[in-house]
């Protein structure tokens, strides 16, 4: 039998879009109330990141946290959602 | 069929693996139980755990539940805010949601508010 998630082949798949943003910025929002800013070096099969000038960002103290470079492994437990910054047009 | 039967009770009785059975119930299928093509260029509602909102427009999405919306607002919650929209919303555009922390997935025009039904509780 055809297997059952035959998506539309036309439709956008979300680890396509995370592919096509590998070497611009990305920001990332986690389940808490903190976000990441880098540059998307790579990613696995469980949306783990590997970052690198990155940035951490407290949204309720609104302030900004270290800066952080050198490449990090971002673990993907956290992670709510992710924005290509490329995008951001208009 | 009655030499079918026979040749099942010989392979159950061998101790063994793997006889091809018709019924495929140990069979694990992926199976979506939720419909989410129907939903593809329309605005949705995403509750995440930790307690953040989000709406835009379904672009794509994947078994696990991965979501791209495009247009994204986000709401968040605050101790004083309880659920008030409007207050801190964002636009985040383009963007990926990650399945493992969604909780709720529903079409924006398919909510309204009601009154509080559980008004009087007490039940004894």
């Amino acid at each position: 039998m055809a297997a059952n998630a035959t998506t539309n082949p036309s439709q956008l798949l979300p680890l396509e879009l995370v592919d096509k943003c590998i070497g611009s910025r990305i920001h990332i929002v986690m389940k808490s109330d903190k976000e990441i800013v880098g540059t998307l070096l790579g990613f696995d099969d469980f949306v783990n990141m590997v970052l690198e000038d990155v940035t951490e960002f407290e949204i309720t103290p609104e302030g900004r946290r270290i800066t952080k470079l050198d490449q990090i492994l971002l673990n993907g437990n956290n992670i709510t959602m992710k924005r290509c910054l490329l995008l951001t047009g208009s | 069929m009655t030499s079918l039967l026979a040749a099942a009770n010989e392979m159950a009785s061998g101790g063994g693996g793997g006889g091809s059975k018709m019924a495929d119930k140990e069979k694990k299928k992926k199976e979506s139980i939720l419909d989410l093509s129907k939903y593809i260029d329309k605005t949705i509602r995403v509750k995440f755990q930790g307690g953040r909102e989000a709406s835009g427009v379904l672009k794509g999405f994947d078994p696990l539940l991965n979501l791209v919306l495009d247009g994204t607002i986000e709401y968040m919650r605050d101790p004083d805010d309880q659920y008030k929209l409007t207050e801190d919303t964002r636009q985040l555009g383009l963007v990926v949601c990650r399945g493992t922390s969604v909780v709720l997935i529903c079409p924006q025009d398919g909510m309204e508010a009601i009154p509080n039904p559980f008004i009087q509780q007490q039940d004894g």
